[in-house]
């Protein structure tokens, strides 16, 4: 209500001249339901098979990763908007939505420096720099996620997912999609969906993403165009590659279900400021991802592609909103 | 119509060594200075060119123990020449370095060769004994590896499996715990790094071992 | 004409107020592509000191012969000799700090910094101005240097012109020795010189 209020009524306190046009880009649609704090509770909710999951799974790891990401997030969001003289906007919970994905993107045995590093370059260097909530061109998350990966490979990197000595008993695998990299073994597909193996703590369970992520479509909170593409790009590339290998389905599954590709494609992926905003755009950017994401985890060093794919689709998208925007009735081509 | 002083000055106008008599003079001098320059600092830069590997042939030749005890180490003298191998995949050039006691007894080869590792190009140095049927060492002297992860293959201790290797079958690189004899540890995390240095060796190994047993340099005893 | 600035002047607005990379925003490839390490930026900012002195001094000594349409040849071929003999002596005696800078040396060449300042102060002022103005420039470049690689060899390293500085169990942040860390690092350094200057202006 208080942030409604504010959109309409309150004039702006830089402008003392009285009445005066306000101008806003585009677009002008507006729906007084659909606000900002209303999608991020969307997504909180969303999140929270795949939270509890996480918790179950990799159990106080899991709470300290969850715990610090949101919390460095939100006093960073606090400190940057602050050293910008704008008024903080913990209110609308971008912030804790950017924690929870980056924490749910952090390996269980990520030190816990490495998660205060990566919330604080996610809100600094991804999102305020950029002016704040709404101007980033990428996802901060992943900004937040690829500056430790960079920073810490060591830690970071697909090796560092294992720890013989965790407390629990998944730590002690290789994760799906770095042992299908390096042996070429699968893991049990029925693990894979229910997300009973080694990865980042929020990913592993493709059954966990896929029920809060129909949720936001169904909310609208997501658009269903950016999974679907991604999904249906990387079934089809997989599938290709299935076949041209016979590995009779095994492999598809294993890239579908195996890595981050549901929990990037609907937390990821859909972030309404860094994808493009026409349906047919969105379709782009999905089909880009997850083409990317085929290729990385084919042939590039990185058993997993999901965080750069969508980075350097977050990079085209100003290209592909130029090179989709809706022509006006009658106009030819 | 104009006059005559007006016109020289239009022709020396359109002159265009006139124009540029600074420029000329100038370049004349500045080349002099470079010359100079040239003739002063080219040998010292030869020289360092040289001893850059020059200084690491020791090592590479009696391996890691002795490299730690230099004093103790015997003189040798290294002879560095150019080796051309021919075979199906093209011509390669080799620059190698021949040491030998001050005795005349040959001590070792070492190798200089690159080849494209992770991220950049990775310019190394192989010792090979003097049947060449060992490795004898290994240094990397120029590489942009991923830091903290392929930037390992700097490491002594990385680099050590590598002394006594036999050269009879190629290396091959595994996922930790190496046994037979020709296995390589990986660099935990960067095994395209370790792919890359060892792909780098097994050319080296195979272009030279059968020039190198032979003695190119000269005929051996 | 206004009149040009005196030898004390146009030393002192080198180093700061009209700093080349935070003020000027000239010399900004040297300014990402050397500054991992504060070994090789002192070294860069060496050899951009001698180059920029010997050409603003005999830039200054031939200003009264030069011609308007050929002065960028003659700024261009001075400066191209003094970087060629700076890269030479590199070689012959720092050979390690030589092969590190690579070609950022013989890239001096092309630094706007230094056709800039043969342009505004050395073809126009006595060799004496120049000469300060050489200096005063090269200084401000050497400090923007030095405080880009001090960053990022601290943050990146944990260590200061190659000593430890940080506990041994400080975590290195790789990415800050790496080329996006020379992005992050000027923005943020820009950044903040900007904030400041602007804050200082607005209590004046």
């Amino acid at each position: 209500m208080a942030q409604q209020a504010a959109i309409s009524q309150k004039p702006d306190p830089d402008d003392a001249q009285g009445p005066s046009l306000h101008v806003a880009p585009s677009p002008h649609i507006h729906d007084r339901a659909f606000t900002t704090h209303r999608m991020m509770v969307d997504v909180v909710l969303a999140l929270t098979p795949a939270v509890a999951m996480a918790v179950y799974l990799f159990r106080w790891s899991a709470l300290i990763h969850i715990t610090l990401c949101v919390g460095v997030c939100l006093l960073s969001e606090l400190i940057f908007t602050r050293m910008r003289g704008r008024k903080a906007t913990l209110n609308d919970l971008s912030a804790v939505v950017t924690g929870l994905i980056l924490a749910l993107s952090m390996p269980a045995t990520a030190p816990w420096y490495a998660a205060v590093i990566a919330s604080a370059a996610a809100i600094g260097l991804g999102k305020i720099i950029f002016g704040g909530l709404g101007m980033n061109i990428f996802n901060p998350a992943m900004v937040g996620r690829a500056f430790v990966m960079i920073s810490f490979a060591g830690v970071m990197g697909a090796g560092a997912y294992e720890s013989a000595s965790g407390m629990v008993d998944v730590i002690s695998q290789a994760t799906p999609m770095n042992a299908l990299k390096q042996s070429g073994t699968f893991a049990m597909v029925p693990n894979l969906f229910l997300g009973l193996t080694n990865g980042s703590i929020g990913e592993t369970s493709a059954l966990a993403c896929l029920l809060g992520g129909i949720y936001l479509c169904i909310r609208r909170t997501a658009s269903w165009e950016i999974p679907a593409a991604m999904i249906a790009t990387v079934l089809l590339i997989a599938g290709a590659a299935d076949i041209v290998g016979h590995f009779g389905g095994r492999l598809v599954l294993q890239h579908l279900l195996g890595g981050a590709l549901f929990f990037g494609a609907f937390f990821i992926a859909t972030d309404p400021v860094s994808s493009p905003l026409s349906s047919r755009g969105k379709l782009i950017f999905g089909a880009g991802s997850g083409a990317l994401v085929m290729l990385l985890r084919m042939f590039s060093g990185y058993p997993e592609g999901v965080m750069f794919a969508v980075l350097l689709m977050n990079a085209v998208t100003p290209l592909i909103n130029r090179w989709t925007i809706p022509r006006t009735m009658g106009e030819g081509f | 119509m104009a006059s005559n002083t007006e016109q020289m000055s239009a022709r020396r106008h359109d002159n265009y060594i006139l124009q540029a008599w600074l420029c000329i003079t100038l370049a004349l001098f500045f080349g002099a200075l470079l010359a100079g320059v040239q003739a002063a600092l080219g040998p010292v830069i030869a020289e360092n060119k040289i001893n850059e590997t020059k200084e690491k042939v020791p090592e590479l030749v009696f391996g890691a123990d002795a490299a730690v005890d230099s004093a103790g180490r015997p003189a040798l003298e290294i002879t560095p020449s150019t080796i051309r191998t021919d075979h199906a995949g093209g011509t390669r050039f080799y620059s190698v370095f021949e040491a030998r006691f001050a005795d005349g007894t040959p001590a070792g080869w070492v190798t200089k060769a690159s080849g494209q590792g992770y991220a950049d190009r990775i310019e190394l140095l192989v010792g090979l004994t003097p049947d060449a049927d060992r490795i004898s060492g290994l240094y990397i002297l120029d590489q942009k590896e991923t830091p903290g992860l392929g930037n390992k293959i700097v490491e002594v201790s990385w680099r050590n499996q590598f002394i006594r290797k036999p050269t009879d079958q190629p290396l091959k690189v595994v996922k930790r715990g190496a046994r037979a004899p020709e296995e390589i540890d990986a660099v935990s995390g960067a095994t395209i790094s370790s792919d890359s240095v060892v792909a780098i060796v097994n050319r080296v190994v195979s272009d030279m071992k059968t020039h190198l047993a032979q003695g190119p340099l000269e005929n051996k005893e | 004409m206004a009149e040009q600035p005196t030898a004390t002047e146009r030393f002192v607005q080198g180093i700061l107020p009209e700093n080349p990379v935070y003020r000027q925003l000239l010399g900004l490839c040297p300014a990402l592509a050397v500054t991992s390490s504060m070994q090789a930026a002192v070294t860069m900012a060496g050899a951009v000191l001698f180059v920029l002195l010997c050409a603003n001094v005999v830039t200054s000594l031939i200003r009264d012969l030069l011609k308007p349409h050929l002065r960028i040849v003659i700024f261009t071929l001075t400066i191209a000799t003094f970087v060629t003999i700076a890269d030479r002596f590199l070689a012959a005696y720092l050979y390690q700090m030589s092969k590190t800078l690579g070609p950022y040396i013989p890239l001096i060449i092309v630094n706007c910094l230094i056709i800039c300042r043969c342009e505004v102060c050395a073809s126009k002022q006595s060799p004496l101005t120049a000469a300060a103005d050489a200096v005063g420039q090269s200084l401000g470049y050497g400090l923007a240097l030095a405080s880009i690689a001090g960053v990022r060899e601290i943050l990146g390293t944990g260590m200061f012109f190659g000593l430890r500085v940080l506990p041994p169990s400080w975590p290195d942040w790789a990415v800050m020795v790496l080329p996006p860390g020379a992005f992050i690092s000027l923005g943020l350094l820009l950044g903040g010189v900007n904030w400041y200057s602007q804050r200082n202006a607005k209590k004046n």
